[in-house]
């Protein structure tokens, strides 16, 4: 109980701390996340960023800006605190509690860097085919797109986690199993 | 709304419900925890479109996913219905026929 309790606390604080950094962090204080955001959303459209201090990171050619907004620091947090929930039956040891939350922040940082990646390739595209949705208005495409890729992700994750518990949750039976039969 | 498909949607949302909790913590309780509400109809907005997006995303989805499934129910049903009713139809002309075996 005392373990649990325990991880718990240190979930809020890891939440709560990124989210102070989150808000007092200028762009480049950022990097962490930012730079590989930028350098795998060069990879997949096939555009150049540059680091612009205290801006962001900047594509000239198409005029488009990776910046504070968009490092997916919330996606990250709200990852973290997803997986952490998921994975708290798992905390019987602290042993297990370090493993939890450091598998809970790689996974989440990864899938924040990934799924940002996706948003931000999206949004240029539609940026570059404004008729697209002529519907809403530019804000509002940016806005629901977002929403879709980030809550898509969360989904996504979940799923790839309880997946995951499915194929432990499997090898400890048969494992067990084999155990007996020997 | 159809039977199947009401007990789709409600699986559907009971399995996105942990990262539809985590989506509005983030997006929507943290930010009224540090004073967004006051900022007014920005906020108000915001949140409509953020409460309402993901719930029509499950939906979209699972309508999807429901054509889906009837489109793969129609494709294999309806060979082996064509086929028996040709077949059957087959046997018709036979009776009939003059020459038929019966």
């Amino acid at each position: 109980m005392k373990t649990k309790l325990a991880f718990a606390l240190v979930a809020i604080v890891i939440a709560w701390g990124l989210k102070r950094h989150y808000a007092d962090a200028r762009p480049d204080d950022l990097s962490w996340i930012l730079g590989p955001t930028a350098r795998l959303v060069s990879a997949t459209t096939g555009e150049t960023f540059v680091l612009q201090t205290g801006e962001g990171y900047f594509s000239r050619e198409r005029l488009f800006l990776i910046e504070k907004a968009c490092a997916g620091v919330n996606f990250m947090i709200a990852a973290f605190a997803m997986l952490v929930v998921a994975l708290f039956h798992r905390v019987e040891s602290r042993v297990e509690a370090m493993r939890v939350l450091g598998a809970s922040l790689l996974a989440s940082y990864s899938a924040a860097v990934l799924v940002n990646t996706v948003r931000i390739s999206i949004a240029m595209w539609l940026a570059s085919h404004p008729a697209a949705l002529s519907a809403f208005s530019a804000a509002d495409v940016h806005r629901i797109e977002g929403i879709t890729v980030y809550f898509a992700g969360l989904v996504l994750l979940h799923e790839l986690v309880r997946r995951f518990e499915g194929r432990v949750a499997a090898f400890g039976t048969e494992a067990r199993s084999a155990e007996v039969a020997s | 709304m159809t039977g199947p498909f009401r007990t789709s949607v409600g699986h559907a949302f009971g399995r996105t419900a942990m990262p539809l909790a985590a989506y509005y913590g983030v997006t929507l309780a943290l930010p009224l925890a540090n004073g967004a509400g006051r900022s007014g109809t920005a906020f108000v907005q915001h949140a409509v479109i953020v409460l309402a997006v993901p719930p029509l995303l499950v939906l979209l989805i699972c309508a999807i996913h429901a054509m889906g499934q009837a489109a793969a129910r129609f494709a294999r049903s309806s060979p082996s219905s064509r086929g028996a009713s040709s077949i059957s139809r087959a046997r018709d002309v036979q009776h009939l026929a003059p020459g038929g075996s019966t």
